[in-house]
C-alpha cells in the first residue's frame, strides 16, 4: 500500500470513531471535544484529496465557528455545570433503519471501479474562478440565505418571547 | 235521447266525492243540526238520479258501449318494449253490465244513506261516517264505470280501504278494530292475486294482442269488447291469470277459503253492513268475474274452478247460518251463500244471469239488513234468542223482513225467485257438456232448502210468539220516517225487481251481455221442473222453520244428540278462523321473527362491524402521531428505505419483465 | 500523483451518513441532534469532493465549488438550529426533544 492509502485508512478510522463517540458519550462538553476532532479529521481528508482550500475552509468554519457555536449552545442551556444531559442507549428500530440504509447505499459499490485511481490537483486560482464565475449565482444565494438566517435567529431568541 | 247522458256518467262518482270532501272537512260544524247527513243524502240522491237515468237509458236501448276517456299518461313511440308508444287512460264505460250495476249502487246507496239519518242518530263521529260512506259510494261507482283494468283495480283498492274504515267505525271496540284489520288483510290476499292476474294478462297480451297493454288495458276498443279467449294465445297462461282473478274475486266476495272476514265485518254499523257487505262491495268480486269473462276471457279450466268455488261456498255458508244466534251474522252468511250462486253462474258462462241475481239480491239483502237494523235499533240487542213477539209492536219491520225472506228463499213472485232460478237453470243446461259441474249443482240446489230454513228461523225467532224471551228487553217501536221509507221502497223493489224480467228492454239487456260469451242464453225458457223443485224446497224449508221455531217455540237440540258435535262445528265456523289465526301466529310470525333476527344481527351486524373496524383502525393509526420529532424522522427514513427498495429492486425487475415480454 | 481507492471513500461517507442518521433518530438532547445533522452533512459534502476529485476535466473544480457553498450552508443551519434550541429552552425549560410534543393530537 502506498502512503496515501495508509493515510486514508487512518483518517477514515479516526473519523468513524470520533463520530460515534460524539454521539455516545454522557457528558455534553465531551461531545463537543470529540466533534471538534472529527472536523479536523475531515479537513485532513480534504487535504488528502488535493483540495487545500477546502481543507482550510473546513478548519476555519467547522472546527472554528461551528464548534464554538455548539459550545455556546451547550453553555446557555445547561442547568448546572457538568451535568449529564445526553441520553444514552441504543434503540433497536432506529439502529435497524440506519443499518438498512447503509446497506442500500453501499450496494451500489459493485458498479464502481475497485482499484485505486489517481486524483488531480488544482490551482486555487482556477477554483476561485470557477466558484465566482460559473457557480457565482449559488454563492449569491448562499449570501441571501445567510442574511435571512441571521434575521430569523435574532427574532427567535429575542426577549419578550414567552 | 238518454244516451246523451252517457258522456256525463262521471258525475255519479263526482257527486259523492264532493260530499266526501264537504262533509269530511266541514262536517264538525254541521253537527248540531246534522246537516252533514243531509248534505250526503242530497249528493247521493243526485248520483242516484244520474245513475238511474243512465241505467234506464241503457235498458231501453241496450247493447251500446260508450267510452269517454282521458289519457293521463302518454309515452311517445320509442325503441323498447312499446315501439308504438304507451298510454294510460282514465274514463267511464257505459255498457249493459255497468248500467245494471250502476242502478244497484246508486239506488241502494241513496236509500241506505237516508236510513242512516235515523239509525245513526245518537252516534258520535257522524261527520266521519257520512264522509266515509260518500267516499265508498264514489269508489264503488267509479269501479262500476271503470273502462280499463288499471282504473278498475284502483277503485277496487279504494273500496277495500273504505270497508276498513267503516268496519272499524267503532274503533274503540277492540273487536271492531281487529275485524277491520282482518277484513283488509284477507281481502289483501285476494288483491295480491288480482294484481298478479293483471301482470299475467299483461304478459299474455303482449304477445297475442300487443295493442291492449299499450293502449291502457282497456276493456273495449271503443265499439266492442276485447275477448281473450277468442284471441287465442297460450291457454295455460290464460288459465293461471283466470285463477288469479278468481282469487281476487274470492277475497272481495268472501268466497271459500277467503270467507272468514265477512261475518266479523258485522262489527260495523248495520247500515254499513247493508250497503257494503250485502249489496255493493262484496258484489264487486262478482262484477270482476263478469267483466273478465265478457271482456278478457276465461278458459274452461277456470270456469270449472269458478263454478266449484261458487257452488261449494253457496252450500258451505248456508250450513253455518243454520245455527247462528246473531241476527246480523245469519244475514251475513246468507250473503256469502248467495254470492256463491252468482259466482257459479258467471263461471258457467252466464255472466248476465249472475249479474241479474246480483241486481235482485242487492235489493232484498239490503232490505233484510235494514229491517234487522230497525229491530236492533228498537230492542238494543242482536241475539235472536232474546227477541220474540216483535210483530205486534213493529209491524212494518216484520212485513219488510218477511218480504226480504221470501225473496231470499226464492218464492215467486218475489224477486229472488226469478234470478235464482235462472242461475239454477243456466248451470243445469251446462251439465251435459260439463259433467264435472254435477256435485256443485247439487250443493247449490240443497242450499235452497237451507236458505229458506235459516232466514225464516230468524223471522220466527224475532217476530213470532207473544212476548220477548228476554224480559229485560227494551220496549220496541218503529224507527223514524227516515228509516221506514227505505224499508218500504226496498220492499217494493224486492218484489218488483224480478218482474223486470218481463220487460222486453230488460230481456235484450240480459241477452246482449250474454251473447258475448258465445253461449246461447237460457233465459226466458226456464226449465219448469227446476223451478217447481226449488220452490218446493223453499216452502219446505219455511215449513221446517215454523215447526221448530214458530209460535214462540224454541227448539233445543238434546244434549246427547248425535247432532251436537255437528252443531258445535257449525257454530265454530268449521274452525276456519282458528286455523287461519294459527297459520298467522305460528307461520307468518315465525317468518317475521326470522327476518327480524337476520336484519338485526346480520345486516345491522355488518354495519356495526364496519363501524367498529373503522373506529379501531383510526384509534391505532392515531398513535403514530407521538409528537416526538425523532419518531417522525424514523418514519421518513423508513419511507426512504422503501423508496430505495422500489428503485433498486422492484423497478429493474419490472423493467426486465416488461422489456422481455 | 496520489492514487486513492474510490470505493473506500464511498464506504466512508456512507458510514458517516448512517452514523449521523442514527444520531438523529435516537438522541433526546436537541444539541446532540444538531451535531448528528452536522456529521451527516459532512458526509454528504465529502461525497461531492471525492467524486469531483476522481472525475476528469473540470469535475473536480465543480465538486469543490459546490462543497464551499454547502459548507457555508451547513454552518448557517447550525446557527439557526441553535437559535431554535435557545427558544425551545426558554419555552419548555428543557431541550429534551421528547418533551416538545405540542403538535401531537
Amino acid at each position: 500500500m502506498s502512503l496515501e492509502e495508509v493515510a486514508f485508512l487512518v483518517l477514515a478510522v479516526v473519523a468513524l470513531i470520533t463520530a460515534v463517540a460524539a454521539l455516545l458519550v454522557r457528558e455534553l462538553v465531551h461531545t463537543i471535544l470529540w466533534i471538534a476532532v472529527f472536523f479536523v479529521d475531515i479537513s485532513a481528508i480534504y487535504f488528502l484529496l488535493q483540495a487545500p482550500f477546502l481543507g482550510v475552509l473546513q478548519l476555519g468554519v467547522y472546527a472554528g465557528a461551528v464548534t464554538v457555536l455548539l459550545l455556546f449552545g451547550v453553555m446557555l442551556t445547561r442547568k448546572r455545570i457538568f451535568s449529564r444531559e445526553a441520553a444514552t442507549g441504543v434503540d433497536a428500530v432506529p439502529l435497524a433503519l440506519a443499518l438498512v440504509t447503509f446497506i442500500f447505499v453501499v450496494t451500489s459499490v459493485g458498479e464502481l471501479p475497485q482499484s485505486s485511481q489517481t486524483i488531480q490537483s488544482y490551482d486555487p486560482t482556477l477554483l476561485s474562478q470557477n466558484l465566482f464565475g460559473v457557480n457565482g449565482p449559488w454563492l449569491l444565494l448562499l449570501g441571501l440565505l445567510m442574511m435571512g438566517a441571521v434575521a430569523g435567529s435574532i427574532y427567535l431568541v429575542r426577549e419578550g418571547r414567552e | 235521447m238518454l244516451d246523451g247522458l252517457y258522456g256525463w256518467a262521471f258525475l255519479v262518482p263526482l257527486f259523492t266525492a264532493l260530499s266526501f270532501v264537504i262533509v269530511g272537512l266541514a262536517g264538525t260544524r254541521m253537527r248540531r243540526l246534522e246537516w252533514g247527513g243531509w248534505v250526503a243524502v242530497a249528493f247521493a240522491g243526485a248520483s242516484m238520479v244520474v245513475g238511474v237515468l243512465i241505467g234506464i237509458g241503457e235498458m231501453v236501448n241496450p247493447g251500446t258501449y260508450t267510452d269517454v276517456r282521458y289519457t293521463w299518461l302518454h309515452l311517445a313511440p320509442a325503441p323498447g318494449p312499446f315501439p308504438n308508444g304507451f298510454s294510460l287512460v282514465v274514463g267511464t264505460l257505459v255498457d249493459p253490465i255497468s248500467a245494471l250495476m250502476l242502478i244497484v249502487v246508486t239506488v241502494v246507496g241513496f236509500l241506505v244513506m237516508l236510513y242512516s239519518i235515523g239509525y245513526m242518530h245518537q252516534d258520535r263521529g257522524l261527520p266521519r261516517y257520512y264522509s266515509e260512506i260518500s267516499l265508498f259510494l264514489t269508489a264503488m261507482s267509479g269501479l262500476v264505470l271503470a273502462d280499463n283494468l288499471l282504473e278498475f283495480f284502483l277503485f277496487w283498492e279504494l273500496v277495500g280501504v273504505c270497508s276498513y274504515f267503516l268496519i272499524g267505525f267503532y274503533y274503540e271496540r277492540p273487536s271492531a278494530a281487529s275485524a277491520a284489520k282482518e277484513a283488509f288483510i284477507v281481502t289483501r290476499v285476494g288483491d295480491i292475486m288480482f294484481l298478479l292476474g293483471i301482470f299475467i294478462y299483461f304478459y299474455h297480451y303482449s304477445t297475442v294482442a300487443p295493442g291492449w297493454a299499450a293502449n291502457g288495458f282497456l276493456f273495449t276498443n271503443g265499439t266492442a269488447p276485447y275477448l281473450g279467449a277468442a284471441l287465442g294465445g297460450n291457454s295455460t297462461t290464460l288459465t293461471i291469470a283466470g285463477i288469479m282473478i278468481l282469487g281476487g274475486a274470492a277475497g272481495k266476495s268472501a268466497q271459500f277459503p277467503l270467507h272468514v272476514w265477512l261475518p266479523d265485518a258485522m262489527e260495523g254499523p248495520t247500515t254499513v253492513s247493508a250497503l257494503i257487505h250485502a249489496a255493493t262491495m262484496v258484489a264487486a268480486g262478482v262484477y270482476l268475474l263478469a267483466v273478465t269473462s265478457l271482456f278478457l276471457g276465461f278458459t274452461s279450466t277456470d270456469q270449472l274452478a269458478i263454478v266449484g268455488i261458487g257452488g261449494f261456498t253457496a252450500f258451505f255458508a248456508a250450513t253455518m247460518a243454520v245455527v247462528h244466534p246473531d241476527i246480523k251474522r245469519v244475514i251475513a252468511y246468507s250473503t256469502i251463500s248467495q254470492l256463491g250462486y252468482m259466482v257459479m253462474a258467471v263461471g258457467a258462462g252466464f255472466a248476465m244471469v249472475g249479474l241479474f241475481h246480483l241486481f235482485t239480491h242487492a235489493f232484498f239483502k239490503a232490505l233484510l239488513f235494514l229491517a234487522a237494523g230497525s229491530v236492533i235499533h228498537a230492542v238494543g240487542t242482536q241475539d235472536l234468542f232474546k227477541m220474540g213477539g216483535l210483530r205486534k209492536s213493529m209491524r212494518l219491520t216484520a212485513v219488510a223482513f218477511a218480504v226480504g225472506g221470501l225473496a231470499l228463499a226464492g218464492i215467486p213472485p218475489f224477486a229472488g225467485f226469478w234470478s235464482k232460478d235462472d242461475i239454477l237453470s243456466a248451470v243445469y243446461s251446462q251439465l251435459g257438456s260439463h259433467p264435472a259441474y254435477w256435485p256443485f249443482f247439487l250443493l247449490a240446489f240443497a242450499a235452497v232448502f237451507l236458505t229458506a230454513y235459516y232466514i225464516f228461523r230468524a223471522w220466527f225467532l224475532a217476530f213470532s210468539g207473544d212476548h220477548a224471551r228476554d224480559p229485560g228487553l227494551a220496549h220496541a217501536h218503529e224507527g223514524p220516517w227516515t228509516m221506514q221509507v227505505p224499508l218500504v221502497l226496498l220492499s217494493a223493489l224486492a218484489i218488483g225487481a224480478g218482474l223486470l224480467v218481463f220487460l222486453p228492454g230488460f230481456q235484450s239487456l240480459l241477452l246482449s251481455g250474454a251473447g258475448a260469451s258465445g253461449i246461447p242464453p237460457v233465459y226466458g225458457t226456464t226449465d219448469l221442473v227446476i223451478s217447481a223443485a226449488s220452490v218446493t224446497l223453499g216452502l219446505g224449508g219455511i215449513a221446517l222453520a215454523w215447526l221448530l221455531w214458530g209460535n214462540g217455540r224454541v227448539y233445543a237440540l238434546p244434549e246427547t244428540s248425535a247432532a251436537q258435535p255437528v252443531r258445535r262445528l257449525l257454530l265454530k265456523r268449521y274452525y276456519f278462523k282458528i286455523g287461519y289465526d294459527w297459520i298467522g301466529a305460528k307461520g307468518v310470525y315465525s317468518v317475521a321473527r326470522a327476518a327480524d333476527f337476520f336484519d338485526r344481527y346480520v345486516i345491522d351486524g355488518t354495519v356495526h362491524g364496519f363501524e367498529r373496524m373503522f373506529a379501531l383502525l383510526s384509534d391505532r393509526l392515531r398513535r403514530i402521531q407521538t409528537g416526538v420529532v425523532s419518531d417522525y424522522a424514523a418514519y421518513v427514513v423508513a419511507g426512504l428505505i422503501a423508496l430505495f427498495a422500489i428503485l433498486l429492486i422492484v423497478a429493474p425487475y419490472v423493467v426486465a419483465r416488461l422489456g422481455g415480454g | 500523483m496520489t492514487a486513492l481507492p474510490l470505493v473506500g471513500f464511498l464506504a466512508l461517507s456512507s458510514a458517516l451518513f448512517v452514523v449521523g442518521l442514527f444520531g438523529i433518530l435516537t438522541r433526546r438532547n436537541f444539541i446532540l441532534v444538531l451535531i448528528a445533522i452536522e456529521i451527516a452533512m459532512n458526509a454528504a459534502i465529502l461525497n461531492f469532493v471525492y467524486f469531483g476529485a476522481f472525475s476528469s476535466g473540470t469535475g473536480g473544480l465543480t465538486g469543490q465549488a459546490v462543497a464551499v457553498v454547502l459548507i457555508g450552508f451547513a454552518a448557517t443551519e447550525v446557527a439557526v438550529g441553535l437559535a431554535i434550541v435557545l427558544a425551545l429552552n426558554r419555552l419548555k425549560g428543557t431541550i429534551n426533544v421528547a418533551q416538545a410534543t405540542d403538535l401531537k393530537l
